[in-house]
């Protein structure tokens, strides 16, 4: 179902990574899948670390299901979900104990909380965070108010040696989203389908 | 985070971001004015204030004017720093001044003069003998409600600052305000006789409803004067700045 290359690729470059290093995951559509077994399971499932999962994009829950068929354990991640409130659908997050809720995606400050509360909670000696995926966040605020979010984020995080991961998609990105990325980011990555 | 030379003791609060904010905490013995409209967390904020407080050693007062202590501890949020013990082992107290009152004989709705002392001297008396060094009283206006007038409101947050100050306790006023109101108290006193003012606030934002505090005014540090956004948790209030890009909210 995902290919391995790619997700070994991706894993690869990113167990390269020093704490506290924030890094661009730049993948085209049909690459979503080999991406979240590189990062989830090849990448922090081996490192036992605790992954802070921002989903903007699709539900938690749906997340989740996408997982378990791809059989990665879930078991360490955590999710601050930002879509299923907008969407009427807040049961299933409110029965997980790894899901937090926020009401909307505008409420970027509240994306910042619950990340900081998920930090506080773990016993992890690694953290991981994701935002999947800027391209999500951005249809729902402007550029400026996003670029703070991104820079205030990221430095919070970098502070406590967290490692961050930014995904965008490569049909729905825009130079301004490129440029505000890469402003944080220490380094990127492309992950691609090997031919 | 060490007090600088010259600088006042702190008393550390034990909220991260509010003592980032105060450069370490509230300055020993001041009296601050915790307010803010319904819904935005000061009761909240003024409880971990104390339980931070009792954990650390220092013994701490709640009284609670407005609701019953029962109550405010079942809905407590759990959090995970506070533990019933510190109430038995008495490092963490709550009285009910309702209960205060009626020991005193205060029946009627408005105090007296000589009311007042005798209530502020029945605080004081309680605090020495407890040794309390942190002191919540929820709320002020409830309180204020039986003065009826600035002269009164003045002379009683007046003397109870001052003999509070004078046993080495920080006291939190709880000041309730109106949603949209642009003062920071009901009676316009309380504000101005405060050491420290700390705003909560619902703050709007398309349609969002977002918990902000803002740091207006606090006797013997510097501090920050800007708005941030909080969230109450199990692991306390969580503070982080307010966002301004594009934002055309006040």
């Amino acid at each position: 179902m995902t290919d391995t290359r790619t997700a070994g690729n991706v894993a690869r470059q990113l167990n390269e990574l020093m704490p506290g290093s924030a890094v661009s995951l730049q993948m085209s559509v049909d690459s979503y899948l080999d991406v979240m077994r590189g990062v989830l399971d090849m990448y922090a499932g081996k490192r036992d670390m605790d992954t802070i999962y921002v989903t903007a994009t699709i539900s938690f829950e749906a997340i989740k299901r996408v997982m378990a068929a791809l059989d990665i354990d879930t078991s360490r991640v955590y999710f601050v979900d930002c879509i299923s409130h907008i969407m009427m659908g807040t049961e299933a997050a409110q029965k997980d104990e790894r899901a937090s809720l926020v009401e909307s995606p505008t409420m970027l400050e509240n994306i910042m909380l619950k990340v900081e509360y998920l930090m506080r909670r773990s016993q992890s000696k690694e953290k991981l965070v994701v935002i999947d995926s800027i391209n999500s966040l951005a249809i729902h605020n402007n550029n400026w108010i996003l670029s703070e979010f991104l820079h205030i984020l990221v430095s919070g995080l970098r502070a406590k040696d967290a490692y961050t991961i930014i995904l965008s998609v490569e049909e729905h990105s825009t130079p301004e989203i490129a440029s505000m990325v890469n402003l944080v980011c220490d380094s990127g990555i492309r992950a691609a389908k090997e031919e | 985070m060490p007090p600088r030379t010259g600088e006042r003791e702190r008393c550390v609060t034990g909220i991260d971001g509010l003592d980032t904010i105060l450069y370490g905490g509230i300055p020993r013995d001041n009296t601050v004015l915790l307010t803010g409209s319904c819904g935005t967390g000061k009761t909240s904020l003024a409880l971990e204030f104390l339980i931070h407080g009792a954990v650390a050693g220092e013994n701490s007062l709640f009284i609670s004017v407005t609701e019953n202590s029962e109550k405010l501890l079942a809905n407590i949020i759990p959090y995970k720093f506070f533990d019933r013990d510190l109430i038995k082992s008495g490092k963490l107290v709550f009285i009910d001044l309702p209960a205060m009152y009626e020991r005193l004989g205060m029946t009627k709705a408005e105090m007296t003069m000589e009311e007042i002392d005798l209530l502020v001297a029945a605080i004081g008396n309680l605090a020495k003998e407890l040794g309390i060094r942190r002191l919540v009283m929820d709320s002020i206006t409830s309180v204020c409600y039986k003065l009826k007038t600035p002269e009164k409101i003045r002379d009683f947050i007046l003397k109870l600052s001052k003999t509070l100050s004078d046993l080495n306790c920080t006291s939190v006023l709880v000041s309730e305000i109106a949603a949209q109101s642009s003062a920071y108290s009901t009676f316009g006193v309380e504000e101005a006789i405060s050491d420290g003012i700390v705003l909560m606030a619902n703050l709007e934002r398309r349609g969002d409803l977002l918990r902000t505090l803002q740091v207006i005014k606090m006797r013997g540090t510097m501090h920050s004067r800007a708005k941030y956004v909080l969230d109450l948790t199990p692991m306390g209030v969580l503070l982080v700045p307010l966002l301004k890009g594009g934002s055309s909210a006040t």
